[in-house]
């Protein structure tokens, strides 16, 4: 069997571990090929192979081999095409970065690709490392994600009796149908938190919208928060677990 | 179920814990051991089971020591108000062993990092800030590596650092020393341009 040839692609570093005595394990995602998991090797002593660009959250174009089945692929070299510095000047924005980071992980695990994630977490990167205090980013992101990873919370009808939802009136989110669910047919509560019609409309177009089409988007604190809610709520009973950064979000 | 006998494979099988070593390292040097002197294997446990005994943290600046407090922070002539922060303490033994610094350090054990779940409560940083008026902090020297995790760590520090009016510097960043320009990314030669010094005679 011949070996691959390599690859030069945009990456989007996610993880970088020390490795031996002067490699690195790195992950990454590619637009093509999603997440990755490669060794760098000599990436500690070399100043011209590698120069600084094999660290978290930044975005590089590595050339690297891809793997045989289950191994790592071997990364030849690198170079940085934006290294997201506001991310490293403000941790409330290095925090964001990695809690959409750990999500994206978790929803598109190796073999699992997709390049609308690769572009969202690219866009999200760069719109937090430029103006980290908008706390709409990571919501933004996580509603997206969520919805191409194929959890997107259904806004269109009660998901008990299937009457249309019109916009007009409070709905409650039904957890375990991933859905809304109209006032008659479940009451809320806080594990079946209700909605404004503003909110549903605003997460709506989270979830099928890129983040440049999202630009203008206002929402009051309220709705703000309502919208977090569920999310984090879908979140944690879709992926049936808690995100390690989830806690350092707030 | 291995091919040596029990005690050796037993012995392979603890070497094999350690980081770095493989199975094949670590039968390489048991059968090291196993035959060399009865000394070295004498001297070698003595010395494992003494470094756990003897080694812990200066309960001040929680760098490692067999001395509590250790030997930098019972040196006065070093309490001079500067206090240079580093993660972890092959970092601080680095700097020490340029002698150029006076002060005395702290060690954090790590980095903010929320993907392995490190937050500010897992480093030693209230243990930093409980230092600042008894000793009479001046200025605090952020030396923790220019990685991401290191810089948003320096970054959390300075913030939550502002308001006790000190003197809050970083370490330079810029171009390695041996280093070639043309080489460099776009950040280097940033943090390099915007930290650059004036020559004077
Ligand atoms: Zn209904
Ligand atoms: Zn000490």
């Amino acid at each position: 069997m011949s070996r691959p040839d390599p690859i030069i692609s945009p990456a989007i570093i996610t993880r970088v571990k020390e490795f031996g005595e002067s490699d690195l394990l790195v992950t990454f995602f590619t637009r093509e090929s999603g997440l990755q998991k490669g060794v760098a090797k000599g990436a500690r002593r070399s100043l011209k192979r590698f120069v600084n660009c094999l660290d978290a959250f930044c975005l590089a174009s590595l050339e690297y081999t891809p793997k045989k089945q289950r191994d790592l692929c071997f990364i030849h070299s690198g170079k940085l095409l934006e290294a997201h510095q506001g991310l490293r000047s403000e941790y409330g924005s290095f925090s964001r970065a990695s809690f959409i980071v750990e999500l994206a992980e978790t929803l598109f695990p190796p073999g699992v690709s997709d390049p609308r994630v690769f572009d969202l977490l690219k866009d999200s990167l760069k719109a937090l490392s430029d103006e980290g205090g908008n706390i709409l980013i990571p919501i933004t992101f996580e509603a997206r994600a969520m919805a191409i990873g194929g959890y997107r919370i259904n806004l269109e009808k009660c998901c008990i009796c299937g009457r249309a939802y019109k916009g007009e009136g409070r709905a409650v989110f039904v957890r375990e149908k991933g859905g809304i669910s109209c006032l008659g047919c479940r009451q809320e509560s806080a594990l079946s938190p209700g909605m404004e019609p503003e909110s549903i409309r605003a997460l709506r177009q989270m979830q099928d919208n890129d983040l440049g089409q999202l630009k203008g988007l206002d929402l009051s604190g309220g709705c703000l928060k309502e919208i977090k809610n569920v999310l984090k709520l879908h979140r944690e009973y879709r992926l049936e677990k808690r995100l390690k950064t989830a806690k350092f979000l707030d | 179920m291995g091919i040596y006998p029990p005690p050796l494979e037993k012995l392979i099988e603890q070497f094999s814990r350690l980081p770095g070593i493989g199975q094949k390292s670590a039968a390489r040097i048991a059968l090291y051991v196993l035959k060399s002197d009865r000394e070295l294997a004498e001297n070698l446990a003595s010395a494992l089971v003494e470094v756990k005994d003897q080694i812990r943290l200066c309960s001040v600046c929680f760098n490692l020591t067999d001395n509590d407090p250790c030997s930098i922070c019972r040196d006065q002539s070093r309490a001079n108000g500067v206090l240079c922060i580093v993660e972890g303490p092959g970092e601080l033994l680095a700097i020490e062993e340029s002698g150029v610094f006076k002060g005395r350090y702290h060690v954090l054990h790590g980095v903010l990092s929320p993907l392995e779940g490190i937050g500010p409560e897992d480093l030693k940083i209230s243990e930093l800030f409980q230092r600042i008026e008894p000793e009479g902090i001046k200025e605090i020297i952020l030396a923790t590596n220019p990685t991401a995790e290191g810089e948003a760590t320096a970054s959390f520090l300075a913030k939550s650092l502002a308001e006790k009016g000190l003197k809050i510097t970083r370490i330079a960043l810029g171009i390695p020393m041996g280093g070639d320009l043309k080489y460099m990314d776009s950040l280097t030669l940033q943090h390099a341009l915007k930290s650059r010094i004036p020559l004077q005679s």
